[in-house]
């Protein structure tokens, strides 16, 4: 399928038309979202599906997952549902439209199906809510912390989790389970597994460098 | 650490840290690359070293205390970041802006852009050896930040916008002194353009250099120059206008192979297009009030404080309650030099933000850098690293 990528955008689908390609999945108006932003709450098994569905859709076409947000409601006023969301905002870069599904886990299930082969860009985002909220992407490659080290003990924007509360970090990620995962992809096979080894810094003195800002 | 290549030779590969201090990665960022002789076998990123909590401390104090914050998101427009911070605000209560707090802040966010360009490609030129140039853009960087010192006291950290409207109308002769700044940028840019744009050295080293195709761009999320340089024309200010963009003239630059050469071109013409915005926008600057009128977000007069019961209460309410959105949630972005900078916000009805998500456009870029660099040359990392101008401040948050 080939596409120009400069056509101009087209007008897209307006919020009912939107609301009725995500009602298979059980999809419902999101009662929270305020005026211009249109968030669609579903179960999260329905979650993969209508991703796929959005974004291979002729006249869908969302094509951009911007970013996988979390929510934790804990201390949210007269709230009744699941403690957690996870909201996803998409767009296309066909259409003029931009939706959002949102799924809703209780604490002691919370477990989404990630899309990170949806999408190349829920592979980080995914990290991320992880490691803020503690939400499993079931199927994930590489779930690991992102924004905190990796000693951190806790899922710091947990309305629970307090504000001041410090914690003693020390040792360096060697990331070497992460690279020779990414190798293996690439079709390499290593032969001799290296010791975890602080490396080479490459600078901040090198010469190739140029300069300091 | 030794391994068997595809085409099955057994080689010996080097593993290396580039950064997390690196004068390349300009802020702290880690990548750690499997080298096979001076070709990159894989390579993967680390992020986090500067994460300040800033999704957790917006939630401790009032909208008006998040302000501040944002400015340290992207230092190097903080003033966009303030506005897009505050544009979400507004949408959240729908309220209209007043035509020359628009004006204004087009204005800044045009300067803004501009000077975010310039110290991302003066920046990207350094690492290529280039220091000339880096000189070239910062001189007249330091215009623009004597119109702000001018604007609000502040060089980097602005804060210079409040949530419906602005911190204060600009000074006397400010459209002036904004005008003659444009025009040392672009000078400033014609200059740098005549001494790369056929440059023999900085082409070997840009060209074909960590290409991304259009459809590894749109999949990994990615937005703004970096996405209009792989060949998508997407822009926010054309394809859903705000702040009257549709009024401006001006084009959306957009590259075609994706590779360094053309995010540094992007960024290049971006600032001459911006430049034309800016000189539009100062031409339609007209009297009138910066402020909304709306008791919901504007604190009233002293003059009315001090003789209006009403209005004493609520300048006490805004102040220590803070503004007050409808519970709900909203998204709303805006077009950053970066690309696509976007707000959810979560209001539970109280004065203070129950959760801010920061959706930072350089977050997405840093993602796939890893598998940019797979193939390249070790060189290539300080080379192709600047041209997708990674912002530690909102990467990191």
């Amino acid at each position: 399928m080939t596409r120009s990528f400069t056509a101009p955008l087209q007008a897209g689908l307006p919020e009912a038309e939107l609301l009725a390609r995500l009602a298979p999945f059980g999809g419902e108006r999101d009662p929270l979202a305020l005026a211009k932003t249109l968030v669609v709450r579903l179960a999260r098994e329905q979650l993969r599906a209508a991703l796929l569905a959005l974004r291979d859709g002729a006249d869908t076409r969302c094509d951009q997952l911007l970013d996988v947000v979390g929510i934790d409601y804990l201390s949210y006023p007269e709230w009744r549902g699941p403690r957690f969301a996870v909201v996803y905002p998409l767009k296309s870069t066909v259409f003029r439209h931009r939706l959002a599904l949102k799924v809703l886990v209780e604490e002691n299930d919370a477990v989404v199906p990630s899309v990170h082969d949806l999408y190349r860009s829920a592979n980080w985002a995914e990290r991320e809510v992880w490691d803020q909220f503690g939400i499993v992407f079931q199927g994930h490659p590489n779930l690991k912390r992102l924004l905190n080290h990796h000693e951190f003990v806790g899922h710091p924007l947990r309305k629970d989790y307090p504000c001041q509360k410090r914690q003693k970090l020390s040792l360096n990620d060697p990331m070497h389970d992460e690279l020779i995962a990414k190798l293996e992809s690439l079709g390499w096979q290593v032969l001799e597994r290296p010791e975890p080894s602080p490396g080479i810094p490459l600078g901040p003195m090198a010469a190739s460098a140029g300069g300091q800002r | 650490m030794k391994a068997r290549r595809p085409d099955g030779e057994v080689v010996e590969l080097m593993t290396v840290n580039i950064g997390p201090s690196h004068p390349a990665t300009h802020g702290t960022l880690r990548v750690f690359a499997a080298l096979d002789g001076e070709t990159i076998a894989a390579a993967v990123c680390e992020m986090g070293y500067l994460h300040r909590g800033f999704e957790k401390m917006v939630e401790q104090g009032t909208y008006q205390m998040v302000l501040p914050y944002t400015d340290r998101l992207n230092y190097c427009s903080a003033m966009m970041n303030n506005i897009a911070f505050c544009k979400a605000v507004e949408t959240m209560f729908g309220v209209e802006l007043p035509e020359r707090c628009v004006t204004l802040r087009v204005i800044l966010l045009e300067l803004s852009r501009m000077i975010d360009h310039l110290v991302c490609n003066g920046a990207n030129l350094v690492d290529l050896g280039a220091l000339t140039n880096f000189w070239y853009f910062f001189n007249a960087r330091e215009r623009v930040y004597k119109v702000w010192e001018k604007l609000c006291g502040a060089r980097l950290t602005n804060t210079v916008t409040r949530i419906g409207g602005m911190y204060r109308d600009a000074y006397p002769g400010f459209a002036e002194d904004v005008l003659d700044a444009v025009q040392v940028v672009e000078e400033a840019t014609h200059e740098v353009l005549g001494l790369i744009e056929k440059n023999r050295i900085f082409i070997d080293r840009t060209k074909d250099i960590a290409v991304v195709s259009a459809e590894e761009a749109i999949s990994a999320g990615w937005t703004g120059p970096c996405l209009r340089a792989s060949g998508v024309d997407r822009d926010l200010r054309k394809d859903e206008p705000y702040y009257g963009y549709e009024t401006y003239d001006f084009e959306t630059v957009i590259g075609s192979a994706g590779d360094t050469y053309d995010r540094i071109m992007v960024r290049m013409y971006e600032i001459l297009e911006s430049a034309k915005i800016v000189r539009q926008a100062a031409m339609r600057l007209r009297p009138g009030p910066v402020n909304t009128s709306d008791p919901r977000l504007s604190l009233p007069s002293r003059e009315q404080v001090y003789h209006d019961m009403e209005a004493l209460i609520n300048s006490f309410k805004l102040i220590y309650e803070g503004v007050r959105p409808p519970p709900g949630e909203c998204y709303d972005a805006i077009e950053a030099a970066n690309g696509e900078l976007g707000f959810y916000i979560v209001s539970d009805g109280s004065g203070r933000p129950y959760r801010i998500k920061v959706r930072p456009p350089c977050f997405t870029q840093w993602a796939h850098y890893g598998d940019m660099l797979t193939g390249s040359m070790v060189a290539d990392v300080a080379a192709s690293l600047g041209s997708i101008n990674i912002i530690a401040g909102e990467l990191d948050r």
